[in-house]
């Protein structure tokens, strides 16, 4: 945790170019959301994507392929097998790229601290942006946490993905820890 | 009292062709008969060709005091709507019976999922001894009474730590 | 002639979820195709053996998370049958208003699903929308969109609020008027026709084999292969109301057969709400002593109630202490989604494969626990 921590100390300076303030405003007005349903949270998704709550009045919009993608929802608990794919998809997407934690599961285990499958705290894992809290979170809620995932860009306080680079090793020996091998099998086991 | 004596007529006709252990009515239209393990397939053949066409579950209970596995498998008929609920016990230590796929194909996976959790082996499922929920498992199965999932998570992921002074802070203790 | 290897999911829009299909593609034409579970597995049946009867209560809706209540009904309804609780009368009607809410909601995000693999975005764009009116009343009764906590053992949490009656009949009037508009929109629509029609089929004999219930079972069977007309549960028996069946099993008819649900769902809250007794208590106490650790006598029941996709059912056994001893789920759509994809999905092409996830409800979580 010391290397985070740390590094949150020295990344509070903007240490953008102007070129990068630039882009980075413009990222910020049209963003694309990996289609990507976790865990519970995600039965949330659909009423904040479509016409009652309309995420697209941000200038957001589901994406099937991570590579096109520049956030990633973990939408709740994560489970040993799911954070296999989770890395794979988040490793595919492109710089720069976010990541929000959905609900108490991401933050500390939620309800199921004690379940020997799923993870207690996502940014072990995974560099997170922001986190909404609530089991689940609403859709106000979700739509408050798009708005200021917004502002962070702009204002360049959404460096996750610079973090990981500069700390890879450290995020590694986590995943390898919980995980044994990172590596996605096929279910035809050939 | 008309459904407990139907009850009572599908037990005594069963008695009659088979060597029942014991028998229970945990709820009407609704039968749990115990079984030695040589009887289950005969029984469940012979019930499915009387109606109870489907498999509902297929699942283990763990008795760790007696050092038993209690397989129940609940077959229902939808014509009369009676569930019955055959159970028999297996050694806890050895694990071992044959599998119900020739008589219920459904019962595939329903024994892939109590391999897996429970570690009861099926002769005839090949791919049983694939994992199917967990993957790259690396300890006892899971739902046995001994395994002990707290601790296995305590070693595994690591929990949060939440600094003191914000908890006396911000939080309850003043 | 080359095989190609490909995943359908979990990442992907035509995916129900966090759950993924492996499968050898010839051209389109699915060869071989595995199901993959377990990426929602969270070991539900162990975590319920450490948490007190009570406790449970805010454990179980997480099971299912589309439909949350029935879990909440089954797991009342197993601990009644355990403890002899007698419910009162008001109870079991509000219970069925409550299940009835939830089946309307849970067929109008599958009218949402299939708008994924069909492209037919506004489908999804109305019934969810339409959807979270019923998670407004959800909002009012129980203080919850989602998980309600609302079932408990003994009766419901508590009675409904005053003026709820008139809202949920306003609501109802509102989607009645909305049921011509979705035939128009979606069972009525060239492109439902062409990706649903013919396509898909579920003979009688697979419904045997795979032991699929809901919806799959009663539109080959030509029977009313509901556990709410064979054995009725709360005050089922007390209402009028149909069940779809037939004896032609295709993707167009089961999607079909949920508007002809949903109408008969409203048939059931307007009869509810009619014949509920308007007051009187709406639990009872299950136990003397402490509160929240009361003890289950010992027993071993199996609880059912028809959920949108089939029979749900829990095996509970009690060792007569303050903690379950075993609760095994049985998801409904276990079968389908496993032993179907592996058997059924070969010689479809690719893009049908969601086709099965959306009109025969595979729900993830459930099949994972």
């Amino acid at each position: 945790m010391e290397i985070i921590s740390n590094n949150l100390e020295k990344d509070k300076k903007d240490m953008r170019k102007v070129w990068e303030k630039i882009g980075d405003y413009f990222r910020a007005n049209s963003i694309w959301m990996m289609w990507y349903c976790t865990g519970c949270g995600a039965i949330e998704m659909p009423p904040t994507m479509t016409s009652r709550f309309d995420m697209e009045q941000l200038g957001m919009g589901p994406m099937a392929t991570p590579r096109q993608a520049d956030v990633l929802l973990i939408t709740g608990y994560l489970s040993a097998k799911t954070l296999r794919r989770v890395i794979y998809s988040y490793e595919q997407m492109q710089d720069p790229k976010y990541v929000i934690g959905f609900g108490s599961c991401t933050i500390n285990g939620g309800i199921y601290y004690d379940s020997y499958a799923t993870m207690k705290q996502l940014d072990h894992y995974l560099p997170v942006d922001l986190y909404i809290a609530g089991c689940m979170p609403r859709p106000e809620a979700v739509m408050n946490g798009f708005d200021t995932l917004i502002s962070m860009i702009k204002k360049g306080e959404a460096k996750g993905w610079k973090h990981y680079q500069e700390n890879y090793d450290w995020y590694h020996e986590n995943q390898l820890h919980s995980l044994g091998e990172v590596y996605v099998k096929d279910e035809f086991h050939e | 009292m008309l459904k407990m004596n139907s009850m009572n007529s599908i037990y005594e006709n069963l008695n009659s062709k088979f060597n029942i252990l014991s028998v229970d009515y945990p709820d009407d239209m609704q039968m749990a008969i115990d079984l030695e393990e040589k009887d289950i397939h005969t029984v469940l053949a012979y019930l499915k060709s009387d109606g109870y066409t489907q498999l509902s579950i297929l699942t283990c209970v763990d008795w760790l005091k007696e050092g038993v596995l209690q397989l129940v498998y609940v077959i229902f008929n939808w014509d009369s709507g009676i569930h019955i609920l055959v159970r028999t016990k297996l050694d806890r230590d050895k694990p071992l019976f044959r599998t119900v796929m020739e008589i219920y194909p459904g019962a595939e996976f329903y024994e892939r999922d109590v391999h897996e959790f429970f570690g009861v082996e099926f002769e005839g499922n090949e791919r049983s001894y694939k994992h199917l929920f967990l993957e790259l498992w690396d300890a006892e199965p899971p739902m046995r009474k001994d395994f002990d999932t707290q601790a296995y998570s305590d070693k595994k992921y690591a929990p949060r730590e939440y600094k003191s002074k914000f908890i006396s802070e911000k939080g309850g203790e003043k | 002639m080359k095989e190609v290897k490909l995943f359908l999911g979990p990442q992907h829009p035509g995916m129900h979820g966090n759950y993924s299909v492996h499968m050898y593609v010839d051209g389109d034409i699915i060869k071989k195709a595995n199901p993959m579970p377990g990426m929602l597995h969270r070991g539900f049946e162990k975590l319920m053996e450490r948490r007190y009867w009570m406790g449970n209560i805010a454990l179980i809706p997480r099971i299912c998370v589309v439909e949350p209540d029935i879990n909440e009904m089954v797991y009342a309804m197993g601990v009644e049958k355990l403890a002899k609780i007698e419910v009162p009368e008001r109870a079991h009607w509000i219970r069925m208003i409550i299940l009835e809410l939830a089946r309307l909601a849970i067929h109008l995000m599958s009218f949402g699903g299939i708008g994924g693999p069909t492209g037919l975005y506004t489908a999804s764009y109305w019934s969810v929308a339409d959807r979270d009116l019923i998670l407004d009343i959800f909002e009012k009764i129980t203080g919850a969109r989602v998980y309600h906590m609302y079932i408990v053992a003994g009766g419901v949490r508590k009675d409904l609020p005053k003026g709820i009656e008139e809202e949920i009949i306003k609501f109802l009037d509102y989607i009645e008027t909305r049921f011509p508009e979705y035939e128009e929109l979606i069972l009525k629509n060239p492109i439902i026709h062409a990706r649903l029609k013919d396509n898909i089929l579920l003979p009688k004999e697979v419904v045997h084999e795979l032991g699929v219930t809901g919806i799959g079972m009663r539109s080959a069977f030509n029977k009313a292969n509901d556990i709410r007309k064979v054995k009725p549960y709360a005050r089922y028996d007390q209402v009028e109301f149909d069940v779809p069946f037939g004896p032609y099993s295709d993707a167009y008819t089961r999607v079909s057969y949920k508007l002809i649900e949903m109408k008969q769902s409203v048939r059931i809250i307007r009869q509810s709400l009619e014949k509920m007794p308007k007051e009187g208590p709406v639990r009872v106490s299950y136990s003397t002593g402490n509160a929240i650790r009361w003890t289950v006598p010992s027993g071993m029941v199996y609880p059912v109630i028809e959920s949108s996709r089939g029979e749900y059912g829990y095996l509970m056994v009690s060792d007569g202490s303050d903690k379950p001893y075993r609760i095994a789920v049985r998801g409904a759509s276990y079968p389908q989604g496993l032993l179907g994809v592996e058997k059924y999905l070969p010689g479809h092409r690719i893009d049908d494969a969601s086709i099965w996830m959306a009109t025969m409800d595979v729900c993830a979580p459930e099949i994972d626990r």
